[in-house]
């Protein structure tokens, strides 16, 4: 049989480069390096206004039968865990119904970031030009592939062992309907694989990864376990263990720059708006997570954001990378405002909106409404009295016919959705740094929420394009584009979403239909 | 918006026998040429199309791309755009264009028409990319630079926004 050109050019290429005879992980890694890329030719098919150098270091030194080895047996220690130990425990069903529900939203959301990370560790393989830059991103490419398959079994045993599994499934059909997935999709994928391929490294690697997976993946661990989930600490801290390694990519990325004087001009803004970008998003839906979406609480979101993301990364990484003319991120006192009150301002439009989802909202109980009073004084005047005069009108009760968002349109309080970041905002309830402004540019109307992100918009129209889905359903009863949009369980009736975690009760197409609910865009209204 | 189902309504219906009728090589590139002018980006003509726009111009997309696989030789496939054009010849007048572009405003609308006008299959996907990162390299240097340097009552002049409202205790300059 003939050979292909593919195994004859590897046949010769291992004639100049002989491969090593032992294991020695140096050895190893200097046989790696010896296998190059094409510079003359290089060329990305990615725009970027810097300029990488061409003999950055990476700082994997464990490639080859060394990573392979070492994620082998990550991977044996927790798929033999969960699929051995914690299936005969009956661990997926051992956890707080709440937090069940939370963790449905935490490992798809979360899957749909680590697969568009495939893709972004790729552009910047693409991208650099200096052999072990390359090697690093490239390695990142393999764990990302990794923690998608992760993601995605989370999803998979709760599917089997969690008492419900509609929205571990098949989460993604609903993604017309429900208003996170589009600031969802802001976050985790036009920010890591839309526009300058550096910038990308900015969002996912400095921001993302060194700044936001220590709350999403390692502080989740923390609040799984005090709500009695033992499934998720085993997989989230086996993914973190890649992540100390990808962060160091983005040291890199900045360190390859560094050399070149222009990029001082951009680096700074980029780093603010791929900041602000971020927390944005997971400022409110972590904190909303986390405290609503659990019964046993671990601490104030607040307290966990101080110290993750305004001392550790703001102050100590983002330090780090002083010398090379890096800044702390303008916008980080305005997000640490938001730290406060954004999660409170977002739970009450997501309850409102809890149809559209594809997972179960609760509305706090007593002694968790006088812990949410005692951390965050203030909080029961403004939010536990409307959510205590929802639950009155009989919110959870399909009997009752009432969806919250009624009681907020009757009291004149618009929902707003923020066209860069594409987070809902009430402006007339919102106690975070929301501020309305609404522009008409060649006759269409956009609503902002803040400057950073209205600045955004000013300067690259283009890329904030996104319809709300008030836009995108105005004028429709809410059972029709909940029925379209796959938001109904396989009984054919049953909604995915429900606001409640109780057993009996459960909401149906019907009774959503005599709701009579009906989407407004509040630009037009 | 209207009020029906959005995967499955006129509006479509009635482009996917628009575009059925497309028949020649030429006909089906001015077709994709002048719907995305008309209905794609901020610059667009209106937002009637705004819920079909992206579905009709990805069956636009696989019209063209269709009608180039039975009408051109497979050379001219990584060679030529639909229109038989050079690509490296269009290119650099596109790149000449955005280089003597006197201000940010003036770049983005160079870089706007250019994918407007050719992007794939309209011209094939390798000169297309190439192209493509060169110019939008070049407008991010331009918008990048001195980005905190204009107050945003300033930008919002510039873009030519009409202010609607803001929220009281927000400056209007």
């Amino acid at each position: 049989m003939a050979l292909s050109a593919a195994t004859t050019a590897a046949t010769e290429a291992l004639k100049v480069n002989r491969a090593p005879t032992g294991v020695n992980p140096q050895e190893v890694h200097r046989w790696m390096q010896s296998f190059n890329w094409d510079f003359a030719k290089n060329r990305t098919k990615y725009p970027t206004k810097y300029h990488m150098a061409n003999d950055t270091k990476e700082q994997f030194k464990i490639i080859a039968k060394e990573y392979a080895r070492m994620e082998a047996i990550k991977d044996e220690r927790q798929f033999g865990t969960l699929l051995d130990g914690l299936s005969r425990l009956g661990a997926g069903n051992r956890m707080h119904p709440k937090w069940g529900e939370t963790m449905k939203v935490a490992s798809n959301f979360l899957e749909v970031g680590e697969y568009n990370a495939i893709a972004a560790a790729a552009m910047l393989w693409d991208s650099a030009t200096a052999s072990e830059q390359k090697n690093g991103y490239l390695a990142q490419v393999m764990d990302e592939i990794r923690h998608t398959h992760q993601c995605a079994f989370i999803n998979h045993f709760y599917s089997k062992h969690y008492h419900d599994p509609a929205g571990h499934n098949d989460a993604r059909r609903t993604r017309a309907i429900g208003p996170l997935w589009k600031g969802m999709k802001r976050v985790f994928a036009d920010g890591f694989i839309s526009g300058d391929a550096v910038e990308c490294s900015v969002n996912l690697q400095l921001v993302g990864e060194a700044c936001f997976t220590n709350p999403l993946i390692v502080a989740v661990t923390e609040w799984a376990s005090a709500n009695g989930d033992e499934i998720t600490p085993s997989v989230f801290l086996s993914i973190e263990t890649d992540e100390l390694r990808h962060m160091a990519n983005g040291y890199q990325t900045v360190v390859s720059i560094a050399h070149d004087p222009a990029s001082s001009k951009y680096l700074n803004t980029d780093l603010n708006n791929a900041f602000w970008t971020q927390q944005k998003y997971f400022t409110p839906v972590l904190g909303m997570l986390f405290e609503y979406g659990s019964k046993y609480k671990v601490e104030p979101w607040v307290k966990t954001w101080n110290r993750w993301v305004y001392e550790d990364w703001g102050g100590i990484w983002i330090g780090r990378l002083g010398k090379f003319g890096v800044q702390s991120p303008p916008s980080l006192k305005d997000a640490k405002q938001d730290a406060y009150w954004a999660h409170h301002d977002l739970f009450l439009l997501a309850y409102a909106l809890w149809p559209t989802g594809f997972f179960r909202l609760a509305l706090p109980d007593e002694e968790e409404m006088q812990w949410f009073e005692a951390n965050y004084p203030g909080w029961y005047d403004h939010y536990g009295k409307i959510l205590n005069e929802w639950r009155a009108l009989g919110c959870e009760d399909p009997s009752s016919k009432f969806i919250p968002i009624q009681w907020l349109e009757k009291n004149g309080h618009k929902v707003y959705v923020d066209r860069v970041s594409q987070v809902p905002f009430c402006p007339s309830l919102a106690k975070s740094t929301n501020t309305l402004r609404i522009h008409e540019y060649n006759n269409q109307l956009h609503s902002f929420s803040d400057d950073w992100g209205e600045r955004m918009w000013l300067t690259e129209p283009e890329r904030y394009e996104c319809q709300s889905v008030f836009e995108q359903y105005a004028g429709r009863e809410i059972s029709e584009v909940v029925v379209e949009g796959h938001g109904v369980r396989a009984d054919g009736k049953t909604l995915i979403g429900q606001p409640h975690v109780r057993g009996d009760k459960l909401w149906t197409v019907e009774d959503l239909r005599a709701a009579g609910c009906v989407f407004s865009d509040p630009l037009r209204n | 918006m209207a009020n029906y189902p959005i995967h499955e309504n006129p509006t479509r219906d009635e482009w996917a026998a628009k575009i059925d009728r497309l028949t020649t090589l030429k006909d089906a590139s001015k077709a994709i040429k002048d719907f995305r002018k008309d209905n794609t980006s901020p610059f667009r003509k209106n937002y009637d199309l705004d819920i079909d726009y992206l579905f009709i111009e990805c069956k636009l997309e696989e019209k063209l791309a269709d009608m180039k696989g039975q009408h051109m030789k497979d050379d001219d496939l990584l060679t030529k755009t639909a229109d038989g054009e050079c690509p490296e010849e269009i290119s650099n007048a596109w790149i000449a264009k955005m280089k003597s572009a006197k201000d940010k405003f003036v770049a983005e609308k160079v870089l706007i028409e250019f994918r407007q006008t050719y992007k794939p299959p309209v011209m094939p996907v390798n000169a297309f990319l190439r192209a493509d990162a060169t110019l939008g390299s070049l407008l991010m240097e331009v918008r990048n630079t001195d980005y905190y340097g204009t107050t945003l009552g300033e930008l919002r002049k510039q873009r030519g926004v009409r202010v609607v409202h803001l929220q009281d205790g927000l400056a209007t300059a």
